[in-house]
């Protein structure tokens, strides 16, 4: 069985520092936007690898993603 | 154990996701109101983030993120019904968690030592709200982990397996917490 926790691990670790690089370097029209969509990833990495998430009802997995991708457009539109 | 494609029975249990979607929605919500704030007061918020050390931040977001991969291996190993690992992992993930803690406590020393205190400013006044409120369910999370590895070590029956479900899902709903504050707060403005 393949350790997805580890590799998700190393993909969190990897796109926090992704983000906090990109942060500093990236150009202020796309530096929103490329902020919220790491931090997608990660909020979704986080639920559905390391809360399993990826094994519940489709309802908990829609509700997750749908929450996220709300927060993260309504961010993308107010900044 | 309950058939987790259910959908009365997600990983953890129904009643511990009811909470981390109503924690989440209100965090949520204080979030866009920052945001917001933010998009009328530019210069301010900008400036004022300015004054955050973006490393803390990221070394912050790391420990939680370290200690939420524990957490994770440690339900993996209890599944397997290695208690020696899942005690090991669970112990590593609370040392991370008093970290964060100790970490935070030195920031916000270092902002109280500067005057950026809450009257501050409308930034600072989130900053104080947003991150203390988190800085709590750390420490409510900290308290569950603890006597939830002391139940496994003295091999109570009455710590189900959901029961141990439920507090790993508690402890990874602050790191869900923390993702959305650490870009908003650190890096957005």
């Amino acid at each position: 069985m393949k350790d997805t926790i580890t590799s998700s691990f190393i993909l969190l670790l990897t796109l926090t520092l992704l983000a906090a690089f990109a942060a500093s370097n990236v150009s202020p029209e796309i530096i929103v936007t490329t902020v919220v969509a790491l931090a997608f990833i990660k909020f979704w990495l986080v639920a559905f690898q390391f809360m399993e998430l990826k094994k519940a009802h489709p309802f908990w997995k829609y509700l997750i993603i749908g929450f996220g991708g709300l927060m993260g457009l309504i961010l993308v539109i107010l900044l | 154990m309950n058939n987790t494609k259910s959908i009365y029975y997600p990983p953890g249990g129904i009643l511990i996701w009811i909470i981390i979607y109503l924690e989440l929605i209100t965090f949520g919500m204080a979030i866009l109101a920052f945001a917001y704030y933010g998009s009328e007061e530019r210069e301010l918020f900008h400036n004022s983030s300015l004054k955050l050390k973006k490393t803390i931040g990221t070394i912050n977001t790391i420990l939680l993120l370290t200690s939420g991969f524990f957490v994770a291996k440690g339900i993996h190993f209890f599944k397997a019904s290695n208690i020696k690992k899942t005690l090991s992992y669970f112990n590593w993930a609370m040392v991370g968690g008093f970290v964060f803690l100790v970490l935070k406590s030195i920031e916000y020393y270092e902002k109280l030592e500067a005057g950026l205190h809450m009257d501050y400013n409308s930034f600072f006044r989130f900053y104080w709200l947003l991150t203390g409120f988190h800085f709590i369910h750390v420490i409510v999370g900290l308290v569950i982990l603890i006597i939830i590895t002391f139940s496994i070590r003295k091999k109570q029956t009455e710590a189900s397996f959901e029961d141990i479900e439920a507090s790993a899902s508690f402890w990874h709903m602050c790191d869900l917490i923390w993702l959305l504050l650490f870009p908003v707060l650190y890096l957005l403005f």
